[in-house]
């Protein structure tokens, strides 16, 4: 494996992939701080310049964005006391009241520090656990791979936030547009009316800029004329010693920063939940956990330490089912999955075995790329903090532009332009019914797997359904599907008792 | 209160409707056998109806105080966003018509009037510099340096 990680290293080390990954981060950053743009939206915009790089340098530049994005939104977490993205709603509990203490320095190094910590340890158990899962998930055939994707698919409709019916909904409906295309296996025309352009379904891209980038520029529309301008608070980074905090804090975290990690790495690899989640639930057990839970929500260190780690964290663990199954876990990881089709590589357990070395360049440029977001969001802090003061309305069209010139780059047809927008104002009306838009993204790419994997299992067991359940690992994930529904209908059903993560965020 | 409830209602239309058209085109499929293209198909709009009507249901119960906190207050600006919704469809209409460049630099010129908050001023001359240096610079960058045919139109630069 080390010869492996090497060769990687060396892959990464050329001029073209320090830049992209500098770069990748750096945008990164910017649009995980900017409160409105998304860790999606860098990967969308940034993904027709990948269209002509090889698959490293590309996938370089792909992960970079990720890992800037999922750590820059502690900067408006801080400063602004808006989280940048949801991965930091927790930080802006602890983070915002030390920034009124005039700790702003000691919280951000802290985030800064830690997001690294979290990142490094998660990439870690990706490159312990991903090669090992990947040899298992090798053997699976056509029945397992079925129970997955249905196992996944209930999961995250039932895990995202709100009401069950419209996670199911969304998630079902995820699949409905999937099927347009040709169908597997027998290879019908379905759907297409008779467009041409449909014949081979909607392209993922596509779905997924319309949903998460257009989308979010309507409903930005919504409000934007009635925005005054934010106040951006300024701290003075001058006169700091290492990182603005002592090295005795820096181990009295250790312990809380590596419990982080854990939840943060278990939340990433289970799909539908994210960094979303897991900060504010390593805020809560480290709240729990902690000698003074009194002084948690008034401006402790801990409590940024905890949210920070568990985000970063989230990085390595939503990689796992992504590079060995082909599973994403969010809206983000679906991203990464197209951008990695796009050059031509399908995510599975066969990667590791026929592209080995181009999985430790990813690992090797996830490394990099981890050091660097130290590095630049330490350093640069002060032009991330004058670009958060970009007017909104002028950055938002110019994103939509770029939007337009990645649909149009997939294939060169108009036709795509229009898909985003389709998706775009089914996101839109997904936002105004509250209903969750990430099982529909995760029903859009396991739906077709999902069919295809049972149509085939048919086939090998000649049209007789019990295959699916006497195949010991396809009849476990079966039942944990069904056992996933029944408990969250017996969780509603039950006398309305508070959510408990509300509750303890209140006291 | 009352408009939460209706809210769910119209939800619940909605799903509905969308799972009775699925279904309605999932019957005009040419059918082989029980297993076969329409099978998915049949089971989803099954499920998208059901769901419908769960959702149904449900809008009839009393909101939780959960939802009530979730519909928040600040009015909602329909008009910008329909104003924003014609510019785009606009901008993909033209598009391959008029050309990227000056097709993109209009719509970024309209859409940065249509989007400023009320209490600035439009700034005209700079939102035509922001606009056509983005456009100019974005046309040039994929088309010369990722090799991206970005519709050229009748300046064919």
């Amino acid at each position: 494996m080390l010869e492996l990680l090497q060769e990687g290293f060396s892959a990464v080390f050329s001029l073209q992939i320090l830049v992209l990954i500098t770069l990748g981060v750096a945008v990164g950053i910017v649009f995980g701080a900017v409160p409105g743009l998304t860790a999606v939206m860098a990967i969308a915009l940034s993904l027709p310049l990948t269209y002509t790089m090889g698959p490293a340098a590309g996938l370089s530049l792909l992960v970079s964005l990720y890992i800037g994005a999922t750590s820059g939104g502690l900067i408006s977490a801080i400063l602004l006391k808006i989280p940048g993205t949801p991965s930091s709603i927790a930080t802006t509990f602890d983070g915002a009241p030390m920034m009124e203490k005039g700790e702003g320095v000691k919280a951000l190094g802290a985030g800064i520090v830690f997001s690294f910590i979290g990142t490094i340890l998660s990439i870690a158990a990706l490159m312990f656990i991903a090669p090992w899962l990947a040899k298992i998930a090798l053997r699976f055939g056509p029945h397992e791979y079925f129970g997955i994707a249905i196992f996944s698919l209930t999961l995250i409709a039932t895990l995202s936030t709100g009401s069950m019916i419209k996670g199911l909904f969304s998630g079902v409906m995820g699949f409905v547009f999937a099927t347009v295309g040709i169908a597997p296996v027998d290879a019908i025309r379905r759907f297409t009316f008779d467009t041409p352009n449909l014949n081979s379904g909607f392209e993922i891209l596509t779905v997924l800029v319309g949903i998460f980038a257009i989308s979010e520029i309507i409903k930005v529309a919504e409000s934007v004329r009635a925005e005054r301008k934010a106040t951006v608070a300024t701290v003075s980074m001058r006169q700091i010693k290492g990182f603005g905090f002592s090295m005795k804090e820096f181990v009295s975290q250790l312990p809380n920063a590596i419990r982080s990690s854990l939840i943060g790495i278990g939340i990433g690899i289970l799909p539908g939940v994210g960094a979303g989640t897991s900060n504010i639930v390593s805020y809560i057990v480290a709240k729990k956990r902690s000698k003074y839970p009194e002084k948690f929500g008034k401006g402790v260190i801990d409590g940024v330490v905890a949210s920070e780690t568990a985000n970063n964290a989230g990085i390595g663990g939503a990689m796992i089912p992504l590079l060995t199954l082909g599973i994403p876990g969010d809206a983000v990881t679906a991203i990464l999955l197209g951008g990695f089709m796009i050059h031509g590589i399908q995510p599975g357990p066969m990667l590791f075995m026929s592209q080995g070395s181009l999985v430790y360049t990813i690992f090797a440029a996830l490394l990099l790329a981890s050091v660097m977001m130290l590095v630049l969001e330490f350093y640069g802090l002060r032009i991330f903090i004058k670009l958060l003061a970009v007017p909104k309305h002028i950055l938002l069209p110019i994103i939509l532009v770029l939007c337009v010139v990645g649909a149009f780059g997939l294939s060169s047809r108009i036709f795509d332009i229009w898909t985003i927008l389709l998706f775009g104002l089914i996101g839109y009306g997904f936002v105004k019914g509250g209903i969750p838009a990430a099982p529909f993204i995760i029903g859009f790419i396991l739906g077709p797997m999902a069919e295809t994997n049972l149509r085939r299992g048919l086939m090998l067991s000649d049209g007789n359904f019990t295959g699916f359940l006497t195949n010991p690992i396809c009849a476990t994930f079966l039942l944990l599907a069904v056992f996933s529904i029944a408990w969250h209908v017996y969780g509603t059903l039950r006398p309305q008792k508070k959510n408990g993560a509300a509750e303890l965020l209140r006291s | 209160m009352e408009g939460h409830k209706k809210k769910e209602l119209v939800i619940g239309v909605v799903m509905l409707g969308a799972g009775l058209s699925y279904l309605f085109m999932t019957m005009n499929l040419p059918r082989k056998g029980f297993i076969d293209a329409a099978f998915v198909p049949y089971v989803l709009a099954f499920i998208l109806c059901l769901l419908g009507i769960l959702q149904l249901i449900a809008s009839r119960k009393p909101a939780t105080s959960q939802a009530e906190s979730e519909d928040d207050n600040t009015p909602i600006d329909y008009a910008t966003v329909l104003k924003t919704l014609g510019l785009i469809v606009l901008y993909a209409a033209l598009l391959k018509a008029v050309g990227f460049l000056l097709m993109t630099t209009v719509y970024l010129y309209l859409q940065f009037m249509v989007l400023t908050p009320v209490s600035q001023r439009v700034k005209h001359v700079s939102y035509l510099i922001i606009a056509a240096v983005a456009s100019v610079s974005i046309y040039f960058i994929f088309r010369h340096g990722f090799d991206l045919m970005l519709p050229a139109g009748f300046l064919d630069l």
